[in-house]
């Protein structure tokens, strides 16, 4: 099995075996027959951890998994001893594979977030490298109704082709989006959702009329009955793009995923959700303190998605004391099922769900509710629970292999297997390499300062031990400053060039 | 000719007629009877044809405006009363094919931010022949260009293809409409308060499906499939024969999002012949999907080099899309952004990274006449194509050469002994 390079640095390579198979693209390969990933300790999440287990996986699914699974004479054998093999993650919301957030229409449900990805951000190439297989590309916060969300894999040269689910949600904001207050954005929903009645009427008359053209009979009743006597009559396809996905809204067509950035908002959303009948389709997105409405969100029981930062730190304004609030905490004991987000804003560890979840643990989570933070949860808020998440027979084979506990900060991910297609392979990642050889360069430059330095130090220490003369050392104090000078500099030059990390855009 | 040593300093006229003299022996006059031929004996002529033959020691027969014959000296006989013009060591070259130029209407006309799409506009309500942009291209011997609206909207508006000849601009006007101007990303950002990708392709997807069903709805009328014939459109009509692919759409594109997104919905959901224009940036990642697309053109420019920060390396534009096999490609100037006469320049450091001579010279010709659908007409010498080419000191994509003259249509409309600029 030819291995795929994470992003597009390959995708160039492997153009011409695309051309000469005919195949759509490289990314699109069909995934092998069979492979059988042998020895590994496998997480899966669901039931207990297995020693020295193998998964079977037969064209893209994960057929069996165990201790005693017998590996078919006709599979692939994958020696996986020594390696960790746990459920690909699943990043459960993310509008980084976009242009912008947000568009600056308030309402704008018609909307696909398909017209807006873009396949070539090193986003995506990073999140594989850190084993995330499946990101729920969603609008931002800075909206009242945002468009369609999909959930993707980060590999695919066109949005299509790295789609898993079309159409998976929308985004509600109740929290105002910027330069607008609380109440004028519940007023906007107010009117949008009232909008729709008069839109479904005047259609529903239209539909109604129409129909009795048809028959040849004329009018016989008011606007008002004829709506009424129209409405049963509609279609989907008698909406614009901009109703019927409001109609979908609310009737549950897809899940509605809102938005509550401060304690107050919850209220008024749950209020909202209820009055237009999608509450039960409800996801939870909280921001900083709205673990404070948590009574609110115990009793709604909907799932939550955690804000990136999980400590939330307040100082009493009088005293100067500081209170610091694990979120995750809080949410696990109202008993309410939560998915956890990288922070991509962090230089530090806490862009990596693995270390969200392994902050989960150090503060009181148990390792089974970490886990599932960053793989089953979010699944099934997606509605995807049944496929992702886990690894089980008849699961999609999103796979990340590590060379250690995941939850263990020193542990990398070593391979990555989405649909069974080998995604992801630490040894053949350039732009990786490229980092590492660079850190490789920084040492040896940082060797060479030290080598430098102490030759210098050793020619101080000889010239201090004749003592004599005093014009000659001079010169050679001038000459033994030069390495040392070079030294320094170096080590900030391959600094400043090593490459960003973050979106390379 | 002597007229002008009125206006020229006599120092300056024996400087540009002793550089004439080395290589122009003959008599050079202006061609007045239109039945009359003319022989044009040169040193090469780069054809452009379908066997790409280049002529040594070539004559080239121009009769009504055509190419009546063109080979080798020996093997054509020159008609009794022929005006022969000898330029023996200059090279001979199609007139070259700007497809991506704003040389129609004024500066304020660039972008017109009335609507986020505009289909209703059209350039060639705005041909100003009397122009500098006009005396610059004959200069650099670009004969045929495209003339299209900006770039600050989604769609804005028909393009329409010229000579840049001297005349009424009925008579410079060869095809109209010849293209569709859309802008998929890349400026229309900035219009109103501003808008992102996911409006803006929702919007120019919205704007294509109603002149697609509008097209649909009257073939299926035309072809006596429904009885009521639709509602006439004045702003749709003319995108007929796009959907006909009689004319392409050429798409303001960069990077690699823009570029795949326009070979998404442009090519492959509308069916729409597609030149991507500029195709600068890490656009030319897209390369197996252009590929896919078989008849996408790509014509890039004028950023001709792209510093790609993660790999920290300079990639030549032009060079990176030939490699990747990018069947045709061509080199624009978006002339005024460059000026129309330094086309060959962009193709010179489209070479120096990496493209090859002759392709450039390629895509300066034929290629700019296929994605215009009139390579019957321009872009290539062989008999009965339109007489349309420049005379050249030498390989015109080295930048050292100079454009001696300019023909079109037969008729010389630029003679650098009457070009005071330089000489």
């Amino acid at each position: 099995m030819k291995p795929m390079r994470c992003g597009l640095i390959g995708a160039m390579a492997v153009a011409a075996c695309v051309l000469s198979s005919g195949r759509h693209s490289a990314w699109a390969a069909e995934p092998p027959a069979k492979v059988a990933l042998t020895g590994a300790r496998v997480i899966p999440v669901v039931g207990p951890e297995l020693d020295g287990a193998t998964i079977l996986i037969e064209r893209g699914k994960i057929t069996a998994v165990g201790t005693d699974v017998k590996v078919p004479f006709d599979a692939m054998e994958v020696d996986c001893r020594g390696k960790v093999i746990m459920p690909g993650l699943i990043e459960p919301q993310s509008w980084r594979g976009l242009d912008i957030a947000n568009e600056s229409l308030p309402v704008a449900p018609f909307l696909d977030v398909g017209d807006a990805m873009d396949p070539s951000r090193l986003y995506f190439e990073d999140a594989l490298r850190d084993g995330i297989t499946s990101i729920h590309v969603m609008q931002g916060n800075n909206t009242v109704i945002a468009g369609m969300s999909r959930v993707v894999r980060p590999i695919g040269l066109t949005p299509d082709e790295m789609t898993v689910d079309l159409g998976t949600a929308i985004k509600l904001s109740v929290s105002p989006r910027n330069g607008y207050d609380r109440m004028q954005q519940m007023a906007t929903f107010r009117e949008t959702f009232r909008e729709l009645e008069e839109y479904t009427d005047s259609i529903a008359e239209a539909k109604y009329e129409e129909s009795l053209e048809k028959e040849k009979k004329k009018v016989d009743v008011g606007p008002a009955e004829a709506a009424k006597r129209g409405r049963p009559m509609l279609k989907d396809s008698d909406y614009d793009d901009k109703h019927l996905n409001l109609l979908r809204l609310k009737r549950g067509d897809f899940d509605t995923w809102v938005y509550v950035g401060s304690p107050m908002d919850v209220s008024p959303a749950i209020a909202l959700a209820t009055e237009q009948g999608f509450l039960d389709h409800t996801i939870l997105l909280i921001g900083d303190d709205t673990f404070k409405a948590i009574g609110e969100l115990k009793k709604a029981g909907r799932p939550v998605v955690l804000p990136e930062d999980l400590f939330y730190r307040e100082r009493d304004p009088i005293s100067g004391e500081i209170t610091e609030t694990f979120i995750p905490k809080k949410i696990h004991d109202a008993g309410l099922m939560f998915a956890l987000q990288p922070n991509p804003n962090s230089s530090m560890a806490e862009r990596y769900l693995t270390y969200q979840a392994a902050l989960c643990v150090r503060n009181g989570i148990p390792r089974q509710t970490a886990l599932e933070a960053i793989t089953l949860n979010p699944a099934t808020m997606l509605g995807m629970g049944d496929r992702l998440g886990s690894i089980e027979a008849g699961k999609v084979a999103n796979l990340v292999i590590y060379n250690g506990d995941p939850l263990d900060f020193n542990s990398w991910v070593e391979n990555v297997y989405i649909d069974g297609i080998l995604a992801y392979d630490r040894k053949d990642d350039p732009r990786l390499a490229e980092i590492l050889r660079l850190e490789d360069v920084g040492r040896k430059v940082d060797e060479a300062k030290k080598a430098a330095e102490e030759a210098a130090k050793k020619k101080d220490e000889e010239k201090a031990a004749p003592k004599e003369g005093d014009a000659a050392p001079k010169p050679a104090e001038g000459d033994n400053a030069k390495p040392a000078e070079g030294g320094s500099e170096k080590p900030a030059e391959s600094g400043r060039a090593r490459p960003r990390r973050g979106d390379g855009q | 000719m002597m007229c002008l040593s009125s206006f020229v300093s006599s120092r300056r006229w024996l400087v540009a007629a002793a550089v004439l003299a080395a290589s122009a022996t003959g008599v050079l006059a202006q061609k007045d009877a239109a039945n009359s031929v003319t022989a044009y004996r040169v040193g090469k002529v780069i054809t452009m044809d379908d066997r790409d033959d280049v002529i040594n020691n070539a004559v080239l027969l121009v009769k009504d405006g055509k190419v009546q014959q063109v080979g080798k000296a020996s093997q054509v006989t020159i008609p009794e009363g022929a005006e022969i013009i000898e330029m023996p060591q200059c090279w001979l070259v199609p007139g070259f094919v700007e497809l991506h130029c704003h040389e129609a209407g004024a500066s304020t006309d660039l972008h017109d931010y009335v609507y986020l799409t505009n289909p209703d506009l059209r350039t060639l309500e705005s041909v100003n022949p009397g122009t500098e942009n006009f005396k610059s291209a004959r200069a650099g011997g670009v004969t045929t260009a495209l003339l299209i609206s900006g770039s600050g909207t989604n769609m804005s508006g028909l393009g329409t293809a010229v000579k840049f000849a001297d005349g009424l601009v009925e008579d410079l006007v060869i095809k109209f409409p010849a293209s569709i101007k859309i802008a998929q990303a890349g400026n229309p950002e900035r219009y109103w308060f501003r808008v992102g990708r996911s409006f803006m392709n929702y919007n120019l997807r919205q704007t294509l499906q109603e002149a697609k069903d509008y097209h649909d709805a009257m073939t299926a009328y035309e072809s006596g499939k429904i009885k009521e014939k639709p509602v006439f459109s004045a702003t749709y009509d003319a995108f007929r024969d796009l959907f006909r692919q009689n004319f392409m759409a050429s798409v303001h594109t960069q990077q690699y999002q823009v570029v795949m997104m326009t070979l998404q919905l442009v090519h492959n959901q509308f069916g729409i012949r597609t030149v991507l224009d500029h195709s600068t940036f890490d656009g030319y990642k897209t390369a197996p999907l252009v590929i896919e697309g078989q008849d996408v053109i790509t014509i890039n420019g004028p950023r001709q080099l792209y510093f790609d920060g993660t790999q920290r390396k300079i990639f030549g534009n032009a060079a990176r899309w030939w490699q990747a096999g990018i069947p045709k490609l061509g080199i624009n100037t978006d002339s005024p952004v460059i000026p129309q006469e330094e086309l060959t320049y962009q193709a010179a450091m489209a070479c120096y990274y990496g493209w090859g001579t002759y392709e450039a010279i390629r895509g300066l010709t034929r290629i700019g006449a296929e994605a215009l659908a009139l390579e019957d007409r321009v872009g290539s010498l062989k008999p009965g194509m339109d007489a349309d080419f420049a005379i050249w000191s030498g390989d015109p994509i080295d930048p050292r050469s100079v454009c001696w003259m300019t023909v079109i249509d037969g008729k010389i409309v630029r003679d650098v002994r009457e070009e005071m600029r330089r000489f």
